[in-house]
């Protein structure tokens, strides 16, 4: 059981520092993707902006020859970087279908250009008739570029592709470094948090590793209870368990007596029977049967009686029980027909209790009560045994169950003894005072009682009262 | 009348079967669940005396076997247990009867003799055929008063026909119910103890149903 406690409490640490570095480690991920994707959108759309103005502008100049031939104005376009070759920002016109390609077969392009065509291939994105391109410009260099496709304006122009370009590779650059700096900082963020986190597991559990150790202590016998103040969370559960601790040491302490009490009270039949065997071998007379028999039923009936107080010891005062009374009377009752079956009792349940009758406690503890009650009617009957239920209100509602014979009865000054005798006095015929005594016991632990009177059958009433359980106890 | 007994306990168990015997019954013997579940299943058994805490399967589970194969024959619980909780449980099981540890031999005797009577149907301890008395408790046989002297296998089989009066019975089943498991049984011995009953016994009261077996009539 120990065992099983540290493997318990190694594996909610475990438990919690796997969840933190789960979520820890998804919600990084994830700021890092998003925080590297927001910036690299936000750097590329300035570049793109530019480019559009750009592209605007050449968009402007553009003319046609009466060839047809598209015609540029380098002069008037104000951008000087286009005029410096492989600068990084470029403009090219060229022909986007059969009829103005014979026109002009090579494209116009800027002078930056030099003799460079830019090859543009499928479109990363296209909106509003404007594409966006990311290719590969004089020396390699990275581009993005846009290009808008427009039709001459005057008569079988045919249809021309304008594209402005710019080197993105700084751009790129930044936004690499950017992203190496971002990882590099969620890198430190996550040490730093799971440091906060272990801290936090660590001293979060402290409580519990102190109460293994009390616990621990409990079990070496140093301490009977877990001793000190734990965690709000933890209380009530060492509260319990102390709880739990302190009636296992009752029921202990009572086993332990009562074991005690039942040696000592089997070891005077036995001590009788020695001494007759001793006589008999010595003497040579012949074995006592008689006393045989008398010492074997005292000792039996030692048996019997510790036996049942035991039991409704060990079960008493558990709360919360509820034992509907009706089917227990039925099986009970069944049970008596059988085991008296050669005395053809009847045996009647009347009044038969109300399905909504319960005991307030323990199903075994009921049946041992009645049972004893009702066995000890039919052994003392003539012909018949009634059994009745009804709810009585003695302050509080009690649960009361009438048991009458018609045997002898017992005289009324006689009745507080045969209550109170137990398994002191020897028992002329079977059921004598045992059954009625160990009845009283049990109803005792539950603050019930028996009562003894006439009954109307012409022998002994008892009427045995115990608490009832209300019908909210229903588990 | 054959009883089957279950006792683990080997002194207990060869006491019982002793006084058993003594009282006229063959008797059957098991120390463990599995091998009286089996005997109670298998052979006609007329009653059993049946301990309940068992090796191998537990007196409580057998019984169950025994009413779930439709095995009616009378059990008798035999157990150390006082409590009425195992008490109610025993018979809720379907046992008919229940004994404590100790007891008195005397009380098992009469339980058992009930029980086999109850299960045919006869109220009286004392069976009364015309003029012929059995006293099922002192295992005395009268005629018309007069007192008969009976062996042990001719008391069993006359006490089988009055249990039964008027019913055909079979050499078989008298066979069955007269010899323990492990005896060995001759069929013919039955007609050899019919016929000195027969000589002991007023004319006519156990009759020969040709091909079938007996039944007690006339008389």
């Amino acid at each position: 059981m120990m065992d099983e406690g540290v493997h318990e409490a190694v594996s909610l640490h475990r438990r919690l520092m796997r969840a933190m570095l789960v979520t820890t480690l998804l919600a990084l991920t994830l700021t890092g993707v998003v925080l590297h994707h927001l910036f690299a959108e936000h750097v590329m759309e300035q570049s793109r902006r530019t480019l559009a103005g750009q592209l605007e502008q050449v968009l402007t100049q553009l003319e046609f020859d009466p060839q047809g031939r598209p015609l540029i104005a380098e002069g008037r376009l104000g951008n000087p970087r286009w005029q410096q070759v492989f600068s990084g920002e470029y403009w090219q016109v060229e022909a986007a279908d059969a009829h103005s390609a014979e026109a002009a077969p090579e494209p116009l392009r800027s002078r930056s250009l030099w003799d460079f065509t830019l090859q543009l291939d499928a479109p990363q994105q296209e909106k509003d008739g404007l594409g966006q391109y990311r290719i590969h410009g004089p020396q390699s260099r990275p581009l993005q570029a846009l290009a808008r496709t427009v039709t001459a304006d005057f008569a079988d122009g045919g249809r021309w592709r304008v594209v402005v370009a710019a080197d993105v590779s700084e751009t790129l650059q930044a936004i690499e470094r950017f992203s190496g700096l971002l990882a590099a900082s969620l890198g430190v963020l996550f040490v730093l948090l799971l440091a906060a986190s272990i801290a936090q597991v660590r001293i979060g559990l402290r409580p519990l590793a102190r109460l293994r150790r009390a616990l621990d202590d409990v079990l070496d016998g140093q301490a009977s209870q877990v001793r000190g103040q734990f965690a709000q969370e933890v209380q009530p559960l060492v509260t319990q368990f102390n709880t739990v601790l302190a009636r296992n040491a009752e029921i202990i302490y009572r086993a332990r007596t009562q074991a005690g009490n039942l040696a000592h009270a089997i070891k005077t039949p036995l001590a009788v029977l020695q001494q007759a065997a001793q006589d008999a071998e010595t003497s040579g007379a012949a074995v006592p049967v008689a006393l045989i028999n008398e010492q074997v039923g005292i000792a039996r009936r030692h048996v019997d009686w510790h036996m049942a107080r035991s039991r409704a010891a060990a079960a008493a005062g558990m709360p919360g029980q509820r034992t509907p009374l009706a089917p227990v009377l039925e099986q009970l009752l069944r049970a008596m027909r059988l085991i008296h079956a050669e005395r053809a009792l009847q045996i009647a349940l009347e009044p038969a209790p109300d399905a909504a009758f319960a005991f307030a406690g323990e199903e075994q503890d009921l049946q041992e009560l009645l049972g004893n009650l009702i066995d000890n009617a039919c052994q003392w009957a003539r012909t018949r045994v009634r059994v009745g239920c009804t709810v009585q209100d003695e302050g509080a509602a009690r649960l009361c169950v009438t048991i009458d014979d018609d045997g002898t009865g017992i005289a009324a000054e006689e009745r507080e003894q045969v209550l109170a005798r137990g398994v002191r006095l020897d028992e002329s015929a079977p059921g004598t005072g045992l059954g009625l005594s160990i009845a009283q016991e049990l109803a005792g632990l539950y603050h019930g009682s028996v009562r003894l009177d006439d009954s109307p059958l012409g022998g002994l009433r008892v009427t045995v009262c115990l608490p009832l359980a209300s019908a909210a106890d229903r588990r | 009348m054959r009883v089957l007994l279950v006792e683990d306990d080997p002194r207990l168990r060869e006491q019982l079967a002793r006084a058993l015997r003594a009282a006229g019954y063959a008797v059957d013997e098991a120390d463990n669940g599995r091998d009286a579940l089996h005997l109670g299943l298998e052979e006609p058994v007329d009653v059993v005396v049946l301990d309940l805490g068992l090796p191998v399967l537990d007196g409580l589970s057998v019984l169950h076997r025994w009413r779930e194969a439709a095995r009616t024959m009378p059990v008798l619980i035999l157990t150390a247990r006082t409590s009425w909780h195992e008490k109610v449980e025993g018979i809720d099981s379907g046992a008919d009867d229940y004994l404590t540890k100790p007891f008195h031999t005397e009380e098992l005797l009469a339980r058992l003799r009930a029980l086999i009577r109850r299960a045919q149907g006869v109220a009286s301890p004392v069976l009364e055929y015309g003029s012929v008395r059995l006293d099922t408790r002192s295992g005395q046989v009268t005629v018309a008063g007069q007192p008969v002297t009976l062996t042990g296998h001719e008391y069993r089989v006359l006490e089988y026909f009055m249990h039964r009066p008027g019913a055909m019975v079979s050499r078989t089943e008298l066979t069955e119910h007269i010899y323990a498991q492990d005896f060995d049984r001759d069929s013919n011995t039955i007609e050899v103890f019919v016929g000195r009953l027969r000589k002991k016994l007023p004319a006519g009261l156990i009759q020969t149903v040709r091909g079938m077996g007996y039944r007690l009539g006339g008389a």
